[in-house]
């Protein structure tokens, strides 16, 4: 997969036949707002042509098969210890390797890392979030590396403090993982080195992962509509993202591996796997053992936000952090007959942005594209509560999605 | 990989209700008043109430088939508006008047705008607002209910028919005190004050599923916490009626009756809790519910005070349910992060 985040995508660097070894480059980030992509495996390129994407459709990909021989790669938690001190690396060592690593955010976004660490003259970063919280019900990746890597992601955070020259730095924890909780506090006071790093527990609620939601519970401040969390001098970042800058800078080991929840009612081992980058669906799902046979929806990502799958041979990215398997049961009826909007208002209810998901869904629906805008269609985050919420069963969030789209498109064929 | 898989947009799961299952709970809330109306009314309440409800659905269903529409009966919104009419006329209206009104409340009040989340009026008030013109006489006559407190004061005109006995509601003595300003006036306040007790059980004249403020309370606060209604309604009507009554009661404690024998009588706690909380007529912002409610408050206590008719709540839930668009769109969202600089 040559797309595995947001911005330009990447130009293959090898072609088909050759043999390539771990670790080597192989799409190569030209843009500023890209990242740089390397083989997670021995083997040889079978074939660079295009292939299923979660988001995209389909997009260019380079197919590699992997050697009989592969070793595999291993989590490296314990190569970090507790006397590691930031101040070994200048700030701009710590640059140059998250962006020669190809990191991106690992929580769902995809965004380059390299450009969020990016020190701003103008806008100087004053709050660091280390985002520890799920991004969705069902998935626990964050939650097991936040356990067993604590070190490592500590290692990272204190990097990336670092970096931006700031210590006031939160990690926030949902409060249904208590022994997260403890493992960060424990392992603080056993770094002397770091400082400026607390602890926090935040109410467990969906969509508490998403960045905007996080900033307003720990520093009670709101982005700006359309704007990004660095124009409030906040910085957010993934506990996994954190971890890979951490191996990024002390150990130079380019991002080619993340963990994995496959779960769901319709996997029959659930359980978070360590895998690397690329790695078919398919696959994953036979080393958790299969299929149940009541599973009727593949979804790359949460029951929540996430895309359901057709295509199997389908990869994951560098931001899949999770494979949900759902059952009829999880879903409810195949068959959910829409009846029309009663303005119960439960919608706006549970819109964590303040929208008026039904005014906007409806207006997108008939093509009404800028009484959608009006209402502020580009605010909405596609987190789906209202969707999930609404009791005449409309596709609130499918009807935004779309909107947002058409807009999108728009846009392109008349730039202003 | 036999299965077949499901493709489709997020998210895949889903809250586990449906408007029909909102709709019942709104059917269950009237449980309780349904029980007071048969305790105190006897079989009228039964029949009544189920010719209304089975006309409801019957235009309902004959609606869509000439809009050549699937039935809609499965959301159970018919069902409602047939109680709720049925429990805000007189338990002495004749059957046909009630089919008459029903027709009215499906046919023109709710499947000519589109059915269900389409129209404007409450359909049941838009039925009842048809029967009070068609039938004014006989939208105002009162039955004391079967199980008249024998010692209730006998005020107000009492018919010498030994089967019916008429008499004046609670609200149409408090009226006639504010037009007459008679000498038996305080004979008159001191007969509300003495049945406060039976208004709140519900053994006093009136709409048929009105009387009991204990049984509307009970609904109501079922719904409150099955959380099918949003709180801001009942509190704004409600509030602001108090408000409203409690200056008239300032202003001329001669001539008024305290604010808490206002809220108890006539429609105003069928409307807090069942009529101005229907969704589809109601503003969908937390401010405009406060708007709404406050409104129909104000507008009920301004027709009950100053108007001619002794009730108001039909007439101020019409005329908001026709400012709710306005209401609306001045109380627009703005996004968690404020507006965008354009």
């Amino acid at each position: 997969m040559l797309s595995q985040h947001i911005g330009a995508i990447c130009k293959p660097v090898v072609n088909k036949r050759d043999h390539i070894t771990t670790g080597q480059l192989i799409g190569n980030a030209e843009a500023f707002v890209s990242a740089p992509i390397y083989s997670p495996v021995n083997g040889t390129v079978k074939d660079i042509a295009l292939q299923s994407h979660p988001v995209l459709g389909r997009a260019e990909a380079i197919i590699i098969e992997s050697d009989e021989d592969n070793s595999p790669k291993q989590p490296c938690p314990d190569k970090f210890s507790a006397d590691f001190d930031p101040r070994r690396f200048l700030p701009e060592q710590i640059f140059d390797a998250v962006r020669k690593a190809g990191i991106v955010g690992m929580g769902g976004a995809g965004f380059p890392t390299s450009v969020k660490i990016k020190a701003n003259p103008n806008s100087p970063i004053n709050t660091i979030i280390i985002n520890g919280c799920e991004c969705e019900p069902f998935i626990t990746c964050d939650y097991r590396i936040m356990l067993e890597w604590t070190v490592q992601i500590l290692t990272g955070v204190s990097l990336i403090g670092r970096v931006l020259n700031c210590d006031n730095i939160y990690i926030a924890i949902e409060d249904n993982k208590p022994d997260a909780v403890a493992a960060f506090k424990q392992a603080i006071q056993k770094m002397p080195s770091i400082s400026g790093i607390k602890v926090v527990a935040v109410k467990t609620k969906y969509p508490q992962g998403d960045e905007r939601q996080l900033i307003k519970s720990i520093i009670n401040k709101n982005v700006p509509t359309g704007g990004i969390p660095p124009m409030i001098n906040v910085l957010v970042a993934n506990v996994a993202t954190a971890a890979a800058i951490a191996e990024a800078v002390v150990l130079d080991n380019p991002l080619t591996h993340r963990v994995v929840t496959i779960s769901g009612g319709g996997i029959k081992n659930p359980g978070n796997f360590y895998a690397p980058v690329g790695t078919s669906v398919s696959y994953l799902i036979e080393l958790a053992g299969g299929l149940n046979n009541d599973a009727v929806k593949i979804i790359l990502g949460g029951p929540m936000m996430g895309f359901a799958i057709a295509d199997l041979s389908t990869p994951i990215t560098k931001t899949g952090g999770a494979i949900t398997i759902l059952t009829e049961k999880e879903i409810g009826p195949a068959k959910r007959g829409q009846t029309p909007c009663i303005r119960c208002g439960r919608c706006i209810e549970v819109c964590p942005m303040n929208l008026n998901p039904t005014k906007i869904a409806h207006a997108a629906k008939h093509n009404l594209l800028e009484t959608a805008e009006e209402y502020y269609m580009s605010a909405c985050i596609d987190c789906g509560c209202c969707t999930y919420t609404c009791p005449a069963n409309i596709e609130l969030s499918g009807f935004i999605k779309t909107g947002k789209i058409l807009v999108a498109r728009q846009k392109k064929l008349m730039p202003k | 990989m036999a299965q077949n898989i499901i493709v489709s947009p997020s998210p895949h799961i889903y809250k586990r209700h449906s408007t029909q299952s909102v709709m019942l709970d709104v059917i269950i809330g009237l449980v309780p008043a349904m029980i007071a109306a048969v305790i105190f009314f006897r079989t009228k309440a039964v029949v009544l109430t189920l010719v209304c409800v089975a006309s409801c659905c019957l235009t309902e269903w004959l609606c869509n088939l000439l809009r050549k529409k699937p039935n809609s009966l499965g959301d159970l919104s018919a069902v409602i508006t047939g109680m709720i009419l049925a429990f805000s006329v007189p338990p002495t209206l004749p059957y046909w008047a009630m089919i008459i009104g029903s027709v009215f409340a499906i046919a023109i009040g709710k499947m000519v705008f589109g059915g269900l989340g389409a129209n404007i009026f409450n359909p049941a008030m838009a039925g009842r607002c048809f029967l009070t013109a068609c039938f004014g006489t006989m939208m105002t006559t009162w039955t004391v209910p079967a199980t008249i407190d024998p010692n209730m004061p006998q005020v107000g005109t009492v018919s010498q028919v030994p089967t019916v006995i008429t008499q004046a509601t609670p609200l149409a003595l408090i009226k006639e005190v504010i037009k007459n300003k008679s000498a038996e006036q305080d004979e008159k306040i001191a007969a509300i004050k003495g049945i406060f007790k039976n208004m709140f059980i519900g053994s006093t004249g009136g709409c048929l599923g009105e009387t009991s403020s204990l049984a509307l309370l009970i609904g109501g606060v079922y719904l409150l916490i099955r959380k099918t209604i949003s709180w801001i309604i009942p509190t704004a009507v409600l509030g602001s009626a108090f408000i409203c009554a409690f200056i008239a009661c300032e202003l001329d404690p001669q001539h008024s009756v305290a604010p808490w024998i206002h809220l108890a009588s006539g429609g105003l706690l069928i409307c807090a809790f069942f009529i101005a909380t229907d969704p589809v007529t109601a503003p969908l912002t937390k401010k405009g519910m406060w708007i709404f409610g406050a409104g129909v408050g104000a507008l009920t206590m301004l027709i009950r005070l100053v108007g001619e008719y002794p009730e108001g709540v039909m007439f101020a839930i019409l005329l908001m349910n026709s400012v709710t668009p306005l209401i609306d769109r001045f109380t627009k969202l703005t996004p968690a992060g404020g507006k965008p600089n354009a």
